[in-house]
């Protein structure tokens, strides 16, 4: 039972991660139709940037640990959510009204334009974050091994996320991204400018992912310049689970990701991971063809 | 123009033999070496040692009352520029051939050494299928890729651990290794509690470490590459938990302290052919200062030291024989050579041309984060 629950812990840790990438998935998917192949690279990005940031700036010694990790989670969720509006404007808005095929190609494109310059930045070599940034206390709760920076990474997501469905739910401007995923041109005739709202999501969607990207960074030390890819893939198949164009069935969707790969390793095989959580995926889309949360992606349509 | 050449090097080969025929006070040892390519720095190193070597041979008296005339070629590296120089050298009446370094260079060299019916003895060449061809006068210095597992199920053993779990990657190398560790542990009685992959390339190994610790074994056996050892380390030491871990030459890279950080990475074991610098025997010692003195710098690696101990083994296999012929040298190496001092340790010959020494040898990460060599 120890075990079970230690398990369930390391699941969340990892779904915290996938759900934060999904969420940029699936806000682009709902406003523009279109998946992001390249938001996996910008995730890289923000494990990069902090990299350089946090060794150049010297943050952490310069203002204590949380204050550190706080100036540079924001430094990084700016460069990377700038990064998100340059890539938008120079790959996707050029292709707006052609077929989207074009824009998936561009997408691919991009994600490997992106992933090519990493390497040739920093070069092939893995790069690793310092040492001893992180206080490595490690909670011990009813025979639980929890790493405070596993709490802390799960606790972290979880808030953003809320923090991100509150903005989609109670602000204007969220209204305005809804009203833009329901119907383009019915929002435009309200009023709404829709290549704003579009850029707003290539704002908010990969500073999300810039955070967990520095996170992963900040917490697993070993960074390098594909990690984009089996990351992405990862969250693109936990915003398919919850329902793409979903906000809380990314979320849903992440952790419970997470959670299935980890159980699925702990109880059937390791080896076998990932085609454990693709088979309970596809199980699960032949019963809800839209994902767990996708019912109001088919009114939408 | 081929035509040609072929005549031209013909031409030259009986010059060669014309002259070996009016010296024939000297016994010829063929080197064959990457001198040019990409592996130069080892074919360089593999002739600086040879010849050195054969100087030293020399001063005290050469080989049965003869002196010991070295005769290089260049392989480059290549299979196919390999099998050129083996025919030359087998024109040129050497009695015995040390060399080479990559396995498939090696292997394009073999047949065309035992129609010439010469002895010879590779020192960097790995692969486990140049010993399984039944070539009689085929050796090498040179550890096999089995012979890795042999040592970590020995290790392992030796270090007093009695319940293992064994971690690979699914790659045709770690999976190997660990196939290996597995058949031979369980052979001896040690208990494997755990078998299984990882998936590389992932960054969240806490998951297996649950696992493996709900399994409870004394140690951990990982055979695969550094980038996830290092991880696997670091979380490990997140989690608390104190197990010792054991790698194979995979995880011999400096990167990985730095991905496990010094303090998870202090007390990893791993095996790996040793270091020239970390050679132990008092023949070793005193060459290492020789080849120093002479060259001002290291052997680049093992290999160059290992074809130093093919050369030696072919002269004592000439000496023991009272002959330059390759079926008693051969049956000699074979039968009569045990545990001769090598620069690399003892060496003796099983019947396929096998190594029976051990080449590996097991280091430990201190708390600098240096690769310590173990003295088990």
């Amino acid at each position: 039972m120890e075990e079970f629950f230690q398990q369930l812990t390391n699941g969340l840790a990892v779904g915290g991660i996938y759900a934060l990438i999904a969420l940029g998935y699936t806000m682009v998917y709902g406003v523009l139709k279109l998946i992001n192949f390249a938001h996996g690279d910008l995730f890289t990005y923000g494990a990069y940037l902090g990299l350089t940031l946090l060794t150049s700036l010297a943050l952490t010694d310069r203002l204590g640990f949380a204050m550190g990790v706080l100036v540079l989670a924001l430094m990084v969720m700016g460069l990377v959510a700038v990064l998100g509006a340059i890539l938008e404007r120079a790959a996707y808005r050029p292709l707006r009204q052609s077929p989207r095929l074009s824009a998936v190609v561009s997408a691919l494109g991009a994600s490997i334009f992106l992933q090519n310059t990493l390497m040739l930045i920093y070069g092939p070599r893995f790069q690793v974050y310092p040492d001893n940034i992180l206080p490595a206390a490690t909670l011990n709760i009813f025979g639980l091994y929890l790493p405070l920076m596993r709490v802390l990474i799960v606790l972290v997501s979880v808030l953003m996320m809320v923090g991100l469905y509150l903005f989609i739910q109670k602000t204007k401007i969220g209204t305005a991204i809804r009203a833009a995923a329901i119907d383009q041109d019915a929002a435009r005739l309200m009023g709404i400018d829709v290549n704003r709202v579009i850029m707003l999501v290539f704002l908010v969607g990969p500073a999300l992912g810039g955070a967990a990207g520095l996170m992963v960074g900040l917490y697993y030390g070993q960074i390098n310049f594909t990690m984009g890819w089996i990351y992405g893939m990862k969250a693109f198949t936990a915003a398919i689970l919850g329902g793409i164009g979903n906000i809380p069935g990314a979320m849903v969707g992440g952790l419970l990701l997470g959670v299935i790969e980890a159980l699925g390793a702990a109880y059937i095989s390791i080896a076998w991971k990932d085609a454990i959580a693709f088979c309970v995926l596809i199980l699960i889309l032949i019963v809800r063809p839209t994902g767990l949360l996708g019912e109001r992606v088919a009114d939408k349509v | 123009m081929k035509q040609k050449l072929l005549a031209a090097a013909a031409a030259l080969g009986l010059a060669v033999s014309v002259t070996a025929g009016q010296a024939a006070d000297t016994v010829k040892i063929g080197l064959m070496a990457p001198l040019t390519g990409s592996w130069a720095s080892e074919g360089q190193g593999m002739k600086k040692i040879v010849e050195l070597l054969a100087e030293q041979q020399n001063a005290k008296g050469g080989v049965s009352g003869k002196k010991i005339e070295v005769v290089t070629e260049d392989d480059g590296g290549d299979p196919r520029t390999a099998s050129l120089a083996a025919q030359r050298l087998t024109t040129q009446g050497v009695a015995a051939v040390v060399g080479t370094y990559g396995s498939s260079v090696t292997e394009a060299s073999q047949t065309i050494y035992d129609e010439a019916g010469i002895p010879q003895i590779a020192n960097g060449s790995t692969a486990i299928r140049l010993t399984e061809k039944g070539f009689k006068r085929f050796f090498r210095t040179a550890p096999r890729d089995d012979e890795q597992g042999r040592m970590a199920a020995q290790t392992i053993g030796k270090l007093g651990f009695k319940k293992v779990a064994i971690l690979h990657d699914s790659t045709s190398y770690a999976k190997g290794l660990a196939d290996e560790s597995n058949a031979l542990l369980k052979k001896k009685g040690t208990e494997v509690v755990f078998f299984d992959a990882l998936t590389p390339g992932e960054r969240d190994y806490t998951t297996i470490l649950t696992k493996l610790k709900g399994a409870n074994p004394d140690v951990v056996l990982f055979t695969g590459y550094f980038p996830e050892a290092g991880l696997l380390l670091r979380q490990k030491k997140d989690m608390n938990w104190k197990v010792p871990f054991i790698g194979g030459d995979a995880t011999n890279n400096a990167d990985l302290v730095k991905i496990a950080g010094q303090e998870a990475a202090e007390g990893y074991y791993f095996l790996s052919p040793p270091q020239p610098q970390d050679l132990d025997t008092a023949d070793a010692k005193n060459f290492l200062t020789d080849y120093q003195k002479k060259y001002n710098e290291l052997p680049p690696s093992i290999w160059a030291v290992l074809a130093g101990d093919g050369f030696r083994v072919m002269v004592a296999g000439i000496a023991g024989a009272k002959s330059t012929d390759g079926d008693k040298i051969a049956g000699y190496l074979h039968k009569d050579l045990k545990n001769f001092s090598g620069l690399s340790g003892p060496i003796s010959f099983d019947a396929k041309g096998d190594r029976e020494g051990e080449v590996y040898r097991v280091y430990k990460v201190d708390g600098a984060g240096k690769f310590v060599l173990q003295k088990l």
